[in-house]
């Protein structure tokens, strides 16, 4: 599903990932740990297609989406990958079922079916009672479930979680991981690129990818 | 339209950040508002004054007195008959009379109500008239401006003249021109033409010019060659060389409103610059998370056109809608001082609606351009600069 070859990223004269080799299978729920600075961020990035490689292969369902253009990338972005953010980048402005509709809005789906397909996700995700409600006053929790409500709506097969839990109580953090869960009994790819001890022993985890200095150190 | 998921959106953000995008168009609103006014004005006044300039004759001939102008003998008229290709010529009389104590001034024009071509200029402005009875004394038609300021000082129906032999001279005030006319004929006093001669001290043989008219447009430059050669005090004006000095006079007008929108288009382009840096932070986030989730930069870029489009378009027809009214609905006060200077008389000109298409669309592109790009190249810019921006 995820091919990663002899991957490099620089920033100026920096090497932030060095020689970055990570196969990942469907349905296969990876974690990167690693301190702050680690670069398991910027390797989620280049795994999303947000930013490019500086050296090295990345291909997603066999598609190079470090070479693809765009519109290309974004168009595989939006059918194919889910992400979670640490702070949940919500548009505080929206509502809750208005910020999960923004991944459809560029497919040309009409409006009517878009709401067919948030009105699931949110029932899905446990919000769906906030539906109505302003990002901004909703509690880290429901934001939370918010976005994971925002990665599912246009049902990727891959999710990218980053520190999705930073901002999260333990009790939060622990229903995040049943959702997660729940999403790998699904058959969703995950990579999720954490401190937090609480995956480190991750029933459903296929994986746990240490992360020093830009470097995958003992896989 | 309306289950097209792109407008949708673009409609939830336009009403969702209500208060940012209503600032945004009360600030250009004013800006297209004034701009607005003030070439609907200068278009109103310029189309007025062409049309009555178009209704002059296409030469005036004056005698020069010491490089002065000075009265010109009526017989001048003859001569200039006498050359093949002139016509309507027209001996005229009019000249400014002093209300010294007040310190203002009327125009004075003579008419000669028995020759055709002499009120043929003033037709429009005395049509209704009864020229007999205007005729069987000694009576005036004056403007609104005259008339008001007569009434002020207690001359309600007619008004004593002094002659320049110190004799005082009683005309009635028979009718006011309409206050349509105001803009050419605010200050003026319509009266027979040997009545006129009498009040400015004119002799029965002498006029303040003499206009005329040539047939053949392509023999302008002989006829005035010709003309000129009849007397060497003989001075002889085009229609041409009017129309130039008017649109000198516009050019200038025109140049310094430029001056003027080019330093208020600055600073609505500074108060825009610091208003989009003040919220550069989040709107940098939302684009970089509008990019996480699939949106490509033609669709950001699309978005932000088609938001500041709607913004672009509200303000446009606001504003232009509000000048047009403020313009020849409430005569714009104000601005309808700066662009008539002082008048010598209290002036209450109705501005005649003239909307140019293409005035219309110079205050669009003018406004319009600056202010997409001073939203369009941030976004772009972020857009392909900061998609990670989400991440962090």
């Amino acid at each position: 599903m995820i091919k990663i070859n002899s991957l490099y990223k620089k920033f100026n004269r920096s090497v932030v990932l060095k020689d970055i080799n990570l196969h990942i299978k469907l349905g296969e729920t990876v974690v990167l740990k690693g301190v702050s600075g680690s670069g398991k961020t910027t390797l989620l990035s280049l795994i999303g297609g947000l930013d490019r490689p500086t050296q090295g292969s990345l291909l997603i369902d066999g598609e190079p989406i470090h070479k693809l253009p765009d519109n290309f990338a974004s168009k595989l972005r939006a059918s194919k990958i889910g992400m979670v953010f640490q702070h949940f980048n919500l548009l505080e402005h929206l509502s809750v079922a208005e910020n999960v509709m923004i991944p459809l809005i560029p497919t040309g789906l009409k409006v009517d079916k878009i709401q067919d397909r948030v009105n699931s996700v949110l029932k899905l995700t446990h919000i769906a009672h906030k539906k109505d409600t302003l990002a901004s006053r909703l509690s880290g929790g429901e934001k939370q479930r918010t976005a994971i409500a925002r990665a599912l709506v246009a049902e990727p097969q891959i999710i990218l979680c980053d520190e999705p839990t930073a901002n999260l109580d333990k009790a939060n953090s622990l229903l995040f991981i049943e959702t997660l869960q729940r999403l790998h009994q699904q058959g969703k790819t995950m990579v999720i690129a954490t401190h937090d001890p609480l995956f480190d022993n991750l029933p459903f985890s296929s994986r746990v990818i240490p992360m020093v200095d830009g470097e995958i150190v003992d896989e | 339209m309306l289950n097209n998921s792109f407008f949708y959106f673009l409609t939830l953000q336009l009403y969702k950040e209500k208060s940012k995008h209503i600032a945004v168009v009360l600030l250009s609103l004013v800006v297209i508002f004034l701009l607005s006014s003030v070439l609907f004005i200068s278009s109103s006044l310029r189309y007025s004054l062409f049309e009555t300039l178009e209704a002059q004759p296409d030469f005036v001939v004056t005698k020069l007195k010491a490089g002065e102008p000075s009265t010109t003998p009526i017989d001048w008229a003859d001569e200039l008959l006498e050359i093949y290709g002139i016509s309507k010529v027209t001996p005229r009389v009019h000249g400014r009379y002093f209300f010294k104590s007040k310190d203002k001034s009327f125009l004075v024009v003579g008419v000669d109500f028995l020759e055709e071509q002499s009120h043929k200029g003033i037709e429009s402005l005395i049509s209704g008239t009864d020229i007999k009875s205007f005729l069987s004394g000694d009576n005036m038609i004056v403007g609104e401006g005259v008339k008001k300021f007569l009434e002020k000082n207690y001359y309600r129906n007619s008004y004593q003249f002094l002659t320049p032999k110190g004799v005082f001279k009683k005309v009635n005030i028979v009718s006011t021109l309409t206050d349509k006319s105001n803009l050419l004929a605010n200050d003026m006093m319509i009266m027979p033409q040997a009545l006129a001669q009498e009040i400015l001290g004119y002799g029965q043989d002498e006029v303040t010019d003499i206009a005329f008219n040539v047939v053949n447009p392509d023999e302008w430059q002989n006829i005035n060659d010709k003309v000129l050669e009849l007397h060497y005090d003989l001075r002889i004006v085009s229609k041409d060389e009017i129309k130039k000095l008017y649109q000198n006079l516009y050019n200038y007008k025109g140049g310094l409103f430029l001056s003027l929108f080019i330093v208020l288009l600055l600073t609505f382009s500074l108060i825009l610059y610091q208003r989009y840096n003040m919220i550069y932070s989040t709107e940098r986030r939302n684009i970089g998370l509008l990019r996480a989730v699939g949106w490509s930069i033609n669709d950001i870029l699309k978005l932000k056109f088609l938001e500041t489009i709607s913004l672009v378009l509200i303000s446009f027809i606001l504003g232009v809608t509000l000048a047009y009214i403020y313009t020849f609905i409430f005569d714009a006060p104000l601005l309808k001082e700066i662009f008539l200077g002082a008048e010598n008389l209290e002036n209450s000109v109705a501005f005649r609606p003239v909307v140019e298409m293409g005035v219309l669309s110079s205050i669009f592109f003018i406004y319009a351009i600056p202010f997409i790009a001073s939203v369009l190249i941030p976004v772009w810019r972020v857009a392909i600069t900061d998609a990670k921006e989400a991440m962090l």
